[in-house]
């Protein structure tokens, strides 16, 4: 294998580790043991199939909003609001789905709920784009604020038009059950929803590594005096981009309402955004990579779920174990570069020699 | 013959007390090159030391070990026949010793003094004190500068003097300077010769880090020239010539200037300048008033010191900087309403100054790089998908044909030398360039035999009838290609002239800002006729 591909495997290996062992040394400190922690952790995602499909449940949306992240990260684009165009795309199936309702037949029905939420994300994404396009704006500042008027907009949807019909809570009635993704295995929740999640990882891939956008994507990122010298548009990448992103954080809207919650709830998956961050992080922006990662990501939050329902320990040590992770991911980074030159130096060193 | 034998009496007597400076089989590697190999060399006090190597060398890398912004991998450095560890510049200035890199290390929103005085005093800081004393340094070196000036408002060989002042006022007993003249005038080169001289002589060391010949030849007692990263040749100024240090530097003769041009008076304008203002990006005129016309198989020298713009000119044509006035066309069609993009398709093509920066994604591979201008439009796409098996053919047809060494189209074209490089971009541009190629310095940087590749290039692609504007500082670049020379200063065009009409010396008056009137008083009339 090469080195440098060998030593990216190692080093994200050993973040992991790292990042499990920081947050365990938290447990001593609760009184409990780190080591039984971590076996009931793995004990508890494999106790059954409904537990382990979960963890497929949960990487699904994670999947899309990794790519949500890493899309943008390829042309030097930050976009820190996958949440909000998460939620613009969970707002938009749900209205979508709570107005069709059984009247016309099921796979048309979800096409269009799943053409719109993708539009609706995409369209609020293409807003940040176009906003840096046209007035050099910093796009990591838009994003994230546009996240809380998202917010703001789908609670002002929640508390109106689609409220549910006893008007006590901040959320929808059930969708007819018609417009629930279909379930891949009986007896648990898992849903066409994560193949199509895989299926999208891979087409982004192929339109980063095939396609002249794509090509164009990388070039703006990699080097934008050269793009623009060569004719390259940036303000139109930078739309793009952005689109493609919303699209994907507006699609795992969809995979959480019609494929989970079959409803829409106040302020759900809050940090679903984040998450999708430090997973395109942890893959390294690659869009293979970040389903390995957000299936990590998945089994930890399961596991942490279920631990902390049968032991007491906070299911909040998963949150840390995370951030520790993407902390020691990032912290490689530099150790590999510096491996990688002492390497290089002693090849050299080597051929002086002879 | 007398004063030969007099500097080697006194060099001959220096060398019997330790040297100032020594270094010892130093060897410094980077992650994939070996800048210095098992470097030793001494300076002594008094001596103008001149280190000549083409770029990449190893010049500026044993210095900036020297002044402390590299660390030796192994070897050692004496200071007075005592063995230091220079960790950092501070370091090196207690010792010391001074270094003026080739961009300068000044705080442009700062005054002079402030600049000088900075990490030198602490405390509550006493202005007027130091204006005064920075003062008394100036002139007593000859500077004409204010200490109250902002080094913003300053031209570069005022900014330069400032850097020495700083070097100065810090009582520098070794003054190491990064390519000093790149950014001169003649007249500004020669005024810092003279100071270099001078401070010598007061028995101070000056190392001068410089790829021309002729400068070493004016302002050095003793020349040691590197070749990648070893020391090739330590001589004596008086004993030496610059054909034997060329042959030192580059391993091999010089190549001899192409052949006379014969010019095509009568073909047919290609490119057309009419009265074209550009601004730069300070919002102050860059490019006044230029007009000019390339005919169709014709090169157009433009001449000048870097900065008078030449950039403005190459950028107005490629569309990347819009006009302030004046109009641009291309084989009679206006080119105002074209963007980028409509330029590099109607037959522009640009082989810019910053290759790396304008030129090339580093971290993509040959194979990207040279579909850069052309990934829109049908030509490289297979579907929807880019061809990437004909764009990699493609590829390696240019590497054979430009014999760019590479392992293949997919290798990182950060591993490539800059040589190789810039071949690429050239073998991209031809291409894309049907009609006319702007080559904004194209072999700066270069060792002698991408230099002598890229000329060839240049002429070849004057010979199947394109027009070509070609920018460059060096003048012998300029007389070894161009079949008309312009030259700008300050952003105007000076003049334009035929090759045959100009003398090296006339043209470095040119540059220098002097009209032609003043040269040549006597053919002001055939100024105005070759202008136009």
């Amino acid at each position: 294998m090469n080195a440098s591909l060998r030593d990216l495997f190692l080093s994200i290996f050993f973040a992991v580790v790292f990042g499990i062992v920081a947050s365990g040394s938290l447990l001593l400190f609760l009184g409990k043991n780190p080591v039984d922690a971590y076996i009931l952790l793995a004990s508890s995602i494999v106790r059954d199939g409904y537990t382990f499909a979960e963890i497929f449940v949960k990487a699904t949306p994670l999947i899309l909003a990794g790519l949500a992240f890493a899309l943008p990260y390829k042309a030097s684009l930050f976009n820190i609001g996958a949440q909000g165009q998460f939620y613009i795309g969970a707002l938009t199936a749900s209205a979508v789905s709570l107005a069709l309702g059984e009247s016309i037949p099921a796979l048309p029905a979800l096409v269009l709920v799943v053409v719109a939420a993708g539009l609706a994300g995409g369209l609020w994404g293409s807003f940040i784009g176009f906003v840096k396009a046209r007035f050099n704006s910093n796009e990591f500042l838009i994003s994230m604020m546009s996240t809380y008027v998202a917010l703001a907009v789908m609670n002002y949807f929640l508390r109106t038009a689609l409220m549910e019909t006893k008007h006590e809570y901040p959320q929808t009635d059930s969708f007819a059950a018609s417009l629930w993704l279909p379930t891949l295995f009986d007896g648990t929740r898992l849903h066409v929803g994560f193949i199509a999640a895989i299926l999208l990882a891979i087409v982004v891939w192929v339109i980063l590594q095939r396609t002249d956008l794509g090509y164009r994507i990388r070039v703006v990122g990699l080097n934008p005096h050269a793009a623009r010298l060569a004719g390259v548009e940036s303000g139109r990448i930078y739309i793009s981009t952005f689109f493609l992103a919303g699209t994907l954080a507006g699609l795992a809207g969809v995979t959480e309402t019609n494929g989970v919650q079959h409803m829409l709830v106040q302020g759900f998956n809050p940090t679903l955004g984040a998450e999708g961050i430090g997973i395109a992080i942890l893959a390294n922006a690659n869009p293979i990579g970040i389903i390995f990662a957000a299936i990590l990501f998945g089994a930890l939050k399961v596991g942490g779920t279920v631990m902390g329902q049968m032991s007491g320990i906070p299911a909040s040590i998963i949150e840390i174990m995370e951030g520790f992770v993407m902390v020691f991911v990032i912290l490689s980074h530099f150790v590999r570069n510096s491996v990688e030159i002492r390497r290089a130096k002693l090849a050299l060193q080597r051929s002086m020699a002879v | 013959m007398r004063p030969t034998l007099l500097k080697d009496l006194k060099m001959s007597s220096r060398t019997m007390v330790s040297p100032y400076l020594e270094l010892r089989n130093v060897t410094k590697l980077f992650a994939k090159v070996v800048a210095n190999k098992h470097v030793s060399l001494s300076i002594h006090g008094g001596e103008v030391l001149a280190l000549l190597g083409e770029n990449g060398a190893g010049k500026s890398t044993i210095m900036k070990i020297v002044y402390g912004l590299y660390h030796a991998d192994s070897g050692e450095i004496l200071i007075n026949g005592v063995e230091q560890k220079i960790k950092s510049p501070k370091d090196a200035m207690a010792l010391g010793i001074s270094m003026i890199q080739q961009h300068f290390s000044l705080v442009p929103a700062h005054s002079v003094t402030e600049n000088i005085i900075l990490g030198n005093v602490e405390g509550r800081i006493d202005l007027k004190h130091y204006h005064e004393r920075v003062r008394e340094l100036a002139t007593e070196y000859g500077f004409d500068i204010d200490p109250a000036a902002l080094v913003r408002d300053l031209p570069v060989g005022v900014q330069q003097k400032v850097e020495i002042l700083k070097a100065l006022f810090q009582k520098a007993r070794l003054l190491i300077m990064d390519e000093p003249t790149a950014v001169l005038t003649p007249k500004e080169a020669i005024n810092l010769m003279e100071f270099v001289r001078r401070f010598a002589a007061a028995g101070n060391s000056v190392v001068f880090i410089t790829h021309k010949l002729k400068e070493v030849m004016e302002v050095a007692d003793r020349i040691i020239v590197m070749r990648n990263g070893v020391i090739h040749g330590d001589v004596l100024s008086a004993n030496t010539n610059e054909s034997e240090l060329s042959t030192l530097m580059i391993g091999r003769e010089m190549p001899p200037f192409s052949e006379e041009m014969i010019v095509s008076s009568s073909a047919k304008p290609m490119l057309r300048l009419d009265d074209v203002s550009v601004r730069d990006t300070h919002g102050a005129y860059g490019l006044k008033n230029a007009s000019f016309v390339v005919r169709k198989g014709e090169i157009l020298g433009i001449a000048g010191v870097s900065g008078n713009g030449q950039q403005e000119l190459c950028e107005a044509i490629c569309g990347f900087r819009s006009l302030a006035s004046g109009a641009i066309s291309l084989d009679n069609r206006d080119l105002a309403p074209l963007g980028i993009r409509e330029r590099i398709d109607i037959g522009i093509g640009y082989v810019p100054a910053d290759r790396q920066r304008d030129g090339l994604v580093m971290e993509m591979s040959l194979a990207e790089n040279m579909v850069l201008k052309s990934s829109y439009g049908p030509k490289w796409k297979k579907w929807r998908f880019l061809d990437r098996t004909r764009i990699a053919e493609y590829t390696r047809s240019k590497i054979r044909a430009y014999s760019i060494k590479a392992p293949g189209p997919e290798a990182a074209v950060k591993e490539m030398s800059g040589g190789n490089q810039q071949k690429l971009i050239v073998a991209r541009e031809v291409d894309s360039g049907t009609k006319l190629i702007i080559f904004d310095q194209p072999t700066r940087g270069l060792d002698l035999g991408a230099i002598d590749y890229v000329h060839k290039s240049i002429i070849a692609e004057r010979n199947k009838g394109k027009c070509i504007l070609c920018v460059s500082t060096e003048l012998s670049e300029i007389f070894a290609l161009s079949d008309r020379i312009a030259v700008l200063y300050k952003g105007s065009i000076q003049g334009i002239f035929q090759k045959s009409e100009l003398t090296s010396e006339k043209i470095g008056l040119l540059m220098a800002g002097y009209s032609i009137d003043a040269i040549n008083p006597s053919a002001p009339e055939k100024l105005k006729e070759s202008a136009q």
